[in-house]
């Protein structure tokens, strides 16, 4: 029992180190979620964005019920006012006049808005609302609602042939390109990321106005796409407000993969935090996608480091080395210079140190000390070489920390 | 005199003739009959095999294939079924039952008199077997890639270099009419000045779990297979999946680098150089033993300016193979295929005054000629080297996750004494990499 008090302590005191390494953040912004009706899974999607808002320690955030189908829509009367961003996960029957022009009036305000998904389904009658979000597809549009906006060969193209508005190919892995990387939104990230399995929308259209498409994506005739570059990430200006438009994170009954896409869920934090506030101040987790492939959070939350190396301690070859691959991330991304190197070998020794991480994990984390370690490893791996075990790794990795020896 | 062999190998080859013993080959490798490696053209080319599984075996048929020309009569496996299976078909081949059986290369070369070997091992291996050989003085056809690290390469150049030995390397590719068309319109300016290159090579090593330690079988002797690699328990992993393991191979990037990276080098008059900067992104496994990457994408910045994206081919355009942009169009080629951004660049004939492209149809018959006139064989050690090195330099940026700044004159990493340990891997004792 007394041994695993022990780790249970050294684990809590490396916890506390690194939350002590984490900039404090208050929950100062307001967020309100609004959803109730939709063709999509809102019961699953509302909460999921309610805890990816809230888990950037940026925002606490409510959410707002309609009424039902055929429920009486004078009743929904959200204060938009309270807020400092509007996350719609709405696609309905239209809201109370009274309703529509509070929400007008709190945009025109300053107000940020999220629309998230089908939120661009939604309210194809409200001229506004379609000014606020840009494009917007399906609801019966057509050429009327404005023309259809995408690029080919890299020219933006705006396209006012007939046809509908809103369409999109079989649900595939797809690779996002980002339009403007100095936009506080994807600012940081790679220029070209592959986003997880979703629904890539196509054919929108709309006013267009006071917009930028800051990220689009090959809509590929092969997954029975348009051919075109379709708009992904939008930004729009109404009024003093600002309005962050993504057509991504189409919901499964329990989430699913567009919504575990680490490109998703950071590009939603970071599109509210803007809509909200005008900047970004969230980091680039370790784990967003990039050119190379995609990458799923599947609870919807980034794992801490120390839950990372907890699981290596316990591991053991027949078992997952996903939290492995993870550090590895993190080093990658995190440690570019000798002290940030340090930074991670120390918490790395501390798992070698330990009487209850396990060969195999050690074995891991020996490989990974041969090339990013220093001389603070020396000592442990000479105490670990005199295992029978964990010799032939412990001497690999004295041989590239000591060539000359 | 003797411009392969050495006068002494010479007489000694003859003092093993004239004492009759017992390991006498039944062929006299035509070096010991004072030809010095320039073979009249009756005489077969002695050879040898080390690593007869599924590729070795291959290229063994493939060179028996060239009849009168090659005779094998000895091979060399750590798998006993494999050496007993290549005895068979060169056993049936010769009419005899002579065909030599070794499980350890050192004593195969040692006791073997050949004029040329045929190599084709996990790539964990080819740092120590092909410089032996080339240390023998033997022509190698050698499987590519080249090597498992930067560091095995520079030692084979070396050590090929220095015996002045005929290297052919298994990129094949090369001796195929598209590549050669596509690489000969390119280098004559028929796309123009040459921009960009898209090399796509595929996916792969998607897992297997981690399968439970089995009994090694009797005839395979498991420690030898590993060599210089960590000792692990068998798993029953080991011939043609040995792929998907960092200890033995980069997975699909480095298999496929020996042909498509080495291609575009081709074409684009990069083939003794290297790049200045290397960056991408790898995606890894996150289950069982396998862990070399299964997706990759990452650029290199060539001093003229050019830059080479390498990836998995469903992330460009053109898909698989090679893929130069020049200033006046495209041109693609990959297995069984070859585009352009304009048909007519395809019909383009070159002329007598432009520049030709080395041609092979026949890429075993163009080692067997190069052995044959002492000329260099179309794949020469030099560019597999520079070939290899790109996707190993890109497995460096990978696994770093740095900005690789490369001396491709002085062949170091800049600046990075981290990501510098990265270009070779510690061996186990008791092999080690000779100096040459």
């Amino acid at each position: 029992m007394k041994k695993i008090y022990l780790i249970l302590l050294v684990f809590a005191g490396l916890l506390t180190v690194f939350n002590a390494c984490q900039p404090k953040k208050s929950t100062s912004y307001k967020a309100l979620i609004v959803t109730g009706q939709n063709n999509h899974y809102w019961k699953s999607s509302s909460p999921i964005l309610q805890q990816l808002l809230e888990q950037t320690g940026l925002f606490t955030a409510d959410i707002a019920k309609s009424p039902e189908k055929g429920g009486d829509m004078n009743s929904f009367n959200p204060d938009f006012s309270k807020y400092n961003v509007i996350v719609i996960d709405y696609n309905g029957e239209s809201w109370s006049e009274k309703t529509k022009s509070a929400f007008v009036e709190y945009v025109k305000n300053g107000g940020g808005v999220v629309s998230y998904h089908a939120g661009d389904n939604s309210f194809p009658e409200w001229k506004e609302y379609n000014e606020m979000i840009g494009l917007g597809g399906w609801g019966d549009r057509t050429e009327k609602d404005g023309p259809y906006i995408y690029f080919k060969h890299d020219s933006l193209i705006t396209d006012s042939s007939a046809g509908r508005g809103g369409n999109h190919g079989k649900r595939h892995e797809f690779e996002i390109r980002n339009r403007n990387t100095e936009h506080p939104i994807t600012k940081g990230l790679p220029q070209r990321w592959v986003h997880g399995t979703d629904e890539l929308y196509a054919q929108l259209r709309g006013p267009g106005k006071n917009m930028e498409i800051i990220a689009s994506a090959y809509s590929d005739t092969a997954q029975n796409g348009t051919g075109r570059d379709e708009p992904i990430l939008m930004t729009i200006s109404y009024g003093k407000g600002r309005i962050f438009h993504s057509t991504l994170g189409h919901p499964d009954e329990d989430g699913g993969p567009a919504l575990q896409c680490v490109g998703f869920i950071t590009t939603f934090q970071r599109g509210a935090e803007w809509a909200a506030t005008g900047n970004v101040t969230q980091k680039i987790p370790y784990d967003f996608p990039t050119a190379a492939g995609s990458s799923y959070r599947p609870d919807f939350k980034e794992l801490t480091l120390q839950e990372d190396l907890a699981k290596i301690a316990q591991y053991d070859i027949s078992k997952s080395t996903k939290y492995f691959t993870d550090l590895q991330s993190r080093i990658r991304h995190e440690a570019k210079t000798a002290a940030e190197f340090q930074q991670f070998e120390k918490q790395l020794i501390k798992v070698l140190e330990s009487k209850e991480a396990t060969d195999d994990g050690k074995r891991l984390l020996l490989r990974e000390i041969s090339w990013m370690g220093s001389e603070l490893s020396i000592p442990i791996i000479h105490e670990l070489a005199k295992s029978e075990s964990l010799k032939d790794a412990a001497e690999y990795a004295l041989a590239r920390l000591q060539p000359t020896k | 005199m003797l411009d392969k062999s050495t006068r002494r190998d010479f007489l000694k080859r003859s003092a093993t003739v004239a004492t009759g013993a017992l390991i006498l080959p039944q062929i006299i490798p035509s070096t010991a009959l004072g030809m010095g490696g320039k073979l009249p053209p009756s005489d077969r080319i002695v050879m040898g095999g080390i690593g007869l599984g599924s590729q070795g075996t291959s290229n063994m048929r493939t060179f028996l294939e060239h009849k009168h020309q090659v005779q094998f009569v000895a091979v060399c496996d750590v798998d006993a079924k494999n050496a007993a299976n290549a005895k068979g078909i060169i056993d049936a081949e010769n009419k005899s039952n002579d065909c030599r059986i070794y499980g350890d290369y050192r004593e195969f070369l040692e006791k073997e008199k050949l004029d040329a070997v045929s190599i084709a091992l996990p790539d964990h291996w080819h740092g120590l077997i092909y410089s032996a050989a080339a240390n023998k003085k033997l022509d190698v056809y050698g499987e590519k890639p080249i090597c498992r690290t930067i560091k095995d390469g520079q030692t084979i150049v070396n050590a090929v270099e220095k015996n002045n030995i005929i290297w052919q390397t298994g990129s094949w590719q090369r001796s195929q009419s598209n590549f050669h068309h596509a690489v000969e319109l390119v280098r004559n300016g028929r796309i123009g000045k040459i921009k960009t290159i898209e090399v796509g090579l595929p996916n792969g090593g998607r897992g297997i779990g981690t399968p439970p330690i089995k009994e090694v079988p009797a005839e395979l002797n498991w420690d030898m297979w590993l060599g210089p690699a960590l000792k692990v328990p068998y798993r029953g992993v080991s011939h043609w999946n040995w792929r998907w393991m960092l200890d033995y191979s980069g997975g699909q990037l480095t298999d496929w680098a020996g042909h498509h990276i080495d291609i575009a080098n081709w074409g684009a008059d990069l083939e003794h150089t290297g790049p200045i900067e290397i960056s991408g992104e790898g995606v890894y496994p996150t289950e069982g033993i396998y862990n070399v990457p299964v997706e990759y994408d990452f650029l290199c910045k060539y001093a003229n300016g050019i830059e080479m994206r390498v990836a998995n081919s469903a992330r460009l355009v053109h898909g698989g193979g090679a893929t130069w942009y020049g200033e006046k169009g495209w041109i693609n080629v990959d297995r069984g295929r070859i585009e352009a951004s304009d048909p007519k660049i395809l019909q383009e004939v070159i002329g007598p005054n432009e520049i030709q492209i080395y041609k092979s149809d026949d890429h075993w018959q163009n080692f067997i000629d190069c052995v044959r006139s002492r000329k260099q064989a179309i794949a020469p050690i030099q560019v597999a080297y520079r070939a290899i090195s790109v996707a190993l330099l890109g497995e460096i940026a990978m696994t770093t996750g740095q900005k690789i700044q490369w001396d491709p004159e002085k062949e170091v990493i800049i600046g990075n004494p981290v990501a510098s340990r990265l270009l070779s891997r510690p061996y186990r004792q008791p092999w080690s990499l000779p100096t040459i």
